[in-house]
C-alpha cells in the first residue's frame, strides 16, 4: 500500500492550482487578497482569510511538489524545495543559508521545532523597538490557536542517540535543556524532515493550511516568481509575476494579479527584494536592512556507539542555557540544538578534502553534531544584514561582526564541553585548521587560541528574519505592529521579516502565531 | 556586475598589460572549447585529489564513480543561479587559461600537467590564503565536488549508511 498524497488527490478532485510554466499566455487574475508567498506567513493568512469568505490567490515562486514526490534524497530535495539547490549563500559567501523555495516554503523542509516567541524578544521589542500589542500574554491565544491547529505538542518519545547526547550533556553539567514541541501528526520517526515528509505527518503549510485554503474555493499559482508591486500614491493596484521553470528561468510567461488588498509574505530575503524592486516608499532607508540569520557554528563529535544521526526525529531537545545569560543586548547569547545528519549536509558543512575529509566520513555513523545559534540583531555591534539588489536577483550582505566571533568562540567551548560531558572520544570544532579535540581540558585550551575568520569558519543559517520591521516609530520601522504598511492602505506583510531582530528560537511558531494574529484582523476589516 | 567580477577586473587587467597576455586561452592547453563545454577535463583532474581516499580503490568502480561525479556537477551547475553560475564559469576559465592559472596558482603549468602533490600543494596555498578569493575558489569547488559526490547513494558504502527502504517496500 503506497502512502497516500493528499496534495495530488485535491488537485485530482479540482482545487485551482495553476502552475503557470505551463501557461501559454500571459493572464491576469483577481481576487481579494492576492498573498505572496506559501510559507508559514502566506499559509496561514490564506487559511484565515477563506475562512473569513473572501477570495484568495496564493502566489509563488516556487513548484507544488507533495509527498509522492518526496523520496528521501538530497539530491532531489535540495533543488526541489530549496532556495538555489539550498547553495544559496551570502554575498562574501561566508554563510550558507537553508530556505525553502516550493508551496508551503521553509515549512515543507523544516525540522518541525515549535517555539513560542521568548518573552524577552517580546519585552525588548516593547521596549527598543516600539512594537505594541505583543505582550506574552496577548500573544497566548494565538499561539494556542495555531498550536491546536498545526497538532505542535512536546515531543513524546526517546530523543534519538544524536539529541540524547545533548541532553546527557546538559545533565551532567546541570544546564537547562528543553523537550521540544513539534508538529507532527503520526510521526513515523525516520529523520527526513528536511527533505519534504514522505508520510505527511508533518503538518506543513503544504498538508494543512493551503488545502483548508484551496478546497474552500482560494487560488494557488505556482511557479511564478513575483517582480514587483504596482503602486500610486497609497495603493497597491496590481502584483507583476513571471512564470518561471524549476530552476526559476522565466519562460516568457508575464501574470498579473489584482486584488483589494495585497500580503507580501515571501520571507525575509524576497519580501525585502521585492520591495526594493518595486521602489516603495521608504524615507527612513529601512527595507532590507537590519536582516538576521541566527548565525550557526557546527561542533562534531566521535562517539565510540552509534549515533546514526540521519535516523529519527531531527530535532527534540535544544538548551536555552546560554542564550539570554547576559540580557537581551548584552553579550550574543547562543541556543545550543542539533541538526540531522545526512551525507551532502555533512559532507558541504565540515572541512577539508581528501584523506581526512574521506576519513571523517567514514565516521558517519559515529558522528554526533551539535549546533549553536547566534542570537543576533540585539547587541549594538550586531545589527545584522543588508538585502541588496543585483542583476539578476538580490544578495544579502553579512558581515560577521567582533560581537559575533567572542560569541563564536564561546559557543565552541560550550559545544565542546557538553560533547566531552556527554561520553564524546573526540570533539572537532568546524573551522579551518582545528584539530580533533581529546579532552575537554585540551578543548578549552586550543578553542580559547583558535583562528576564527569568514569563511575559515563553518557559519550556517536557517532561519531568515527582518529586514521589513514591525513597529509604531516611523524611524524604526515599515509595517506597525499588526503588518499593516505604513505607506500603503492596502498593504501587509505577514512573514519573518517583520521581525524586528532575530528570535532567539526557531522561527516557525512565532510566524504561525503572530500571523494568525494579523491576518484576523485584517480578515476583520475586509469582511466589515 | 559585482558578484561576476569573482577575480576583480582590477587585478586580471593589471596582471595582462604587465604580462601582455592574453586573459584566455583555450590553445594553452590543447583543450577544444566546443568538445569541453562543461569543464569535465578540469574536474577530472581535481577530482581524485578533492576525493582522494573516497573514491572506491579497485579501478573500474574508480572509473564509474568519477563519472557519476562528473555527471553530477554538470547538473549541480545547471541548477545554479545566474549569478553563481557566471563566478564558477570564471574560475573554471581562469583555471583553463594560462594568465588565470598564473594568477591563482603562480605557475602557468597546465593543471593537467601537475601530479598529485603539485595539486594538493595548490589547494593547500588556496585554502589558506589570505586572499578571500583564494578561499572563495577553494571552498567553491570543494563544496561542488563534495555535494555532488555525496549525492550518489553508490557512493556511500564507506559511509555505511543507506536511506530507509519503506516508501520502496510499500511500492
Amino acid at each position: 500500500m503506497a502512502i497516500k498524497d493528499p496534495v495530488k488527490a485535491g488537485v485530482d478532485s479540482g482545487w485551482a492550482h495553476i502552475n503557470a510554466a505551463k501557461l501559454t499566455e500571459s493572464q491576469t487574475l483577481e481576487a481579494d487578497v492576492v498573498i505572496v508567498g506559501s510559507g508559514a506567513g502566506g499559509g496561514v493568512a490564506a487559511e484565515i482569510l477563506t475562512q473569513a469568505g473572501l477570495s484568495v490567490i496564493i502566489v509563488e515562486g516556487g513548484p507544488l511538489k507533495s509527498s509522492s514526490d518526496f523520496n528521501m534524497e538530497e539530491r532531489r530535495a535540495y533543488p526541489d524545495l530549496y532556495q538555489q539547490a539550498a547553495g544559496m549563500k551570502t554575498t562574501d559567501k561566508a554563510i550558507g543559508i537553508f530556505q525553502g523555495r516550493a508551496v508551503g516554503g521553509s515549512t515543507t523542509v523544516n525540522w518541525t521545532t515549535s517555539i513560542r516567541t521568548p518573552e524577552p524578544a517580546l519585552a525588548y521589542w516593547a521596549q527598543a523597538k516600539s512594537v505594541q500589542g505583543l505582550s506574552k500574554a496577548e500573544l497566548e491565544p494565538w499561539f494556542e490557536k495555531m498550536e491546536q491547529r498545526l497538532n505542535i505538542s512536546e515531543w513524546a518519545y526517546a530523543p534519538n542517540r544524536n539529541n540524547q547526547a545533548l541532553k546527557q550533556g546538559c545533565e551532567q553539567l546541570g544546564w537547562q535543556y528543553t523537550v521540544i514541541k513539534r508538529n507532527v501528526k503520526g510521526c513515523w520517526n525516520t529523520g527526513y524532515c528536511g527533505m519534504g515528509c514522505p508520510v505527511n505527518a508533518k503538518q506543513s503549510m503544504l498538508v494543512t493550511t493551503i488545502p483548508t485554503a484551496l478546497a474552500a474555493g482560494a487560488t494557488l499559482v505556482s511557479q511564478a516568481k513575483v517582480i514587483k508591486l504596482e503602486h500610486h500614491k497609497d495603493k497597491i493596484f496590481a502584483v507583476k509575476a513571471e512564470a518561471v521553470d524549476g530552476n526559476m528561468k522565466p519562460v516568457g510567461i508575464e501574470l498579473m494579479f489584482k486584488a483589494k488588498h495585497y500580503i507580501l509574505a515571501a520571507g525575509a530575503i524576497h519580501t525585502p527584494t521585492i520591495m526594493l524592486r518595486s521602489k516603495l516608499p521608504d524615507p527612513h532607508e529601512i527595507i532590507g536592512k537590519r536582516t538576521f540569520l541566527h548565525p550557526t557554528l557546527l561542533s562534531g563529535a566521535v562517539f565510540a556507539d552509534p549515533i546514526n544521526g540521519h535516523s529519527g526525529a531531527p530535532q527534540s531537545i535544544y538548551s536555552d542555557q546560554f542564550v539570554w545569560q547576559d540580557g537581551a543586548d548584552g553579550e550574543l547569547g547562543y541556543k545550543l540544538e542539533v541538526p540531522p545528519i545526512h551525507p551532502i549536509l555533512i559532507a558541504s558543512k565540515t572541512i577539508g578534502y581528501g584523506k581526512s575529509h574521506a576519513e571523517l566520513m567514514e565516521k558517519f555513523n559515529q558522528l554526533q553534531v551539535t549546533i549553536a545559534l547566534v542570537r543576533d540583531g540585539y547587541h549594538e555591534n550586531s545589527q545584522g544584514g543588508q538585502v541588496r539588489l543585483t542583476d539578476n536577483a538580490s544578495t544579502l550582505d553579512y558581515p560577521l561582526t567582533d560581537a559575533f566571533w567572542r560569541a563564536a568562540r564561546r559557543a565552541y567551548a560550550s559545544m565542546a564541553e557538553l560533547q566531552f560531558a556527554a561520553g564524546a572520544q573526540q570533539v572537532l570544532p568546524i573551522s579551518e585548521g582545528m584539530p580533533y579535540l581529546s579532552s575537554w581540558n585540551e578543548a578549552k585550551k586550543v578553542i580559547a587560541e583558535m583562528d576564527l575568520a569568514p569563511l575559515k569558519t563553518v557559519v550556517a543559517s536557517a532561519h531568515v528574519m527582518g529586514g521589513c520591521p514591525m513597529g509604531e516609530d516611523l524611524k524604526l520601522s515599515m509595517v506597525n505592529s499588526y503588518g499593516e504598511s505604513h505607506y500603503f492602505e492596502n498593504l501587509s506583510v505577514m512573514d519573518g521579516s517583520i521581525f524586528p531582530t532575530s528570535l532567539g528560537a526557531n522561527p516557525q511558531l512565532s510566524i504561525y502565531g503572530i500571523t494568525a494574529r494579523n491576518a484576523t484582523r485584517l480578515a476583520e476589516k475586509l469582511t466589515a | 556586475m559585482e558578484r561576476r567580477t569573482f577575480i576583480t577586473t582590477a587585478i586580471a587587467g593589471t596582471a595582462c598589460l604587465a604580462l601582455g597576455v592574453n586573459y584566455y586561452s583555450a590553445d594553452d592547453i590543447g583543450v577544444n572549447k566546443d568538445l569541453d563545454n562543461n569543464h569535465r577535463l578540469l574536474l577530472s583532474v581535481l577530482l581524485p585529489v578533492f576525493l582522494d581516499g573516497a573514491l572506491p580503490d579497485v579501478a573500474a568502480l574508480k572509473r564509474d564513480a568519477l563519472h557519476r561525479t562528473l555527471d553530477a556537477i554538470e547538473h549541480t551547475i545547471s541548477i545554479l543561479p545566474l549569478d553563481t553560475k557566471a563566478e564558477l564559469e570564471q574560475l573554471f576559465e581562469m583555471l583553463e587559461g594560462r594568465l588565470g592559472l598564473l594568477i591563482l596558482t603562480g605557475s602557468v603549468t597546465p593543471l593537467m600537467m601537475r601530479n598529485q602533490s603539485e595539486l594538493v600543494d595548490m589547494l593547500q596555498s588556496w585554502r589558506t590564503s589570505y586572499l578571500d578569493l583564494m578561499v572563495t575558489a577553494y571552498q567553491g569547488l570543494r563544496e561542488l565536488v563534495m555535494a555532488s559526490y555525496y549525492s550518489s547513494p553508490e557512493h556511500w558504502s564507506r559511509l555505511h549508511y543507506a536511506k530507509p527502504s519503506f516508501l520502496e517496500d510499500m511500492k
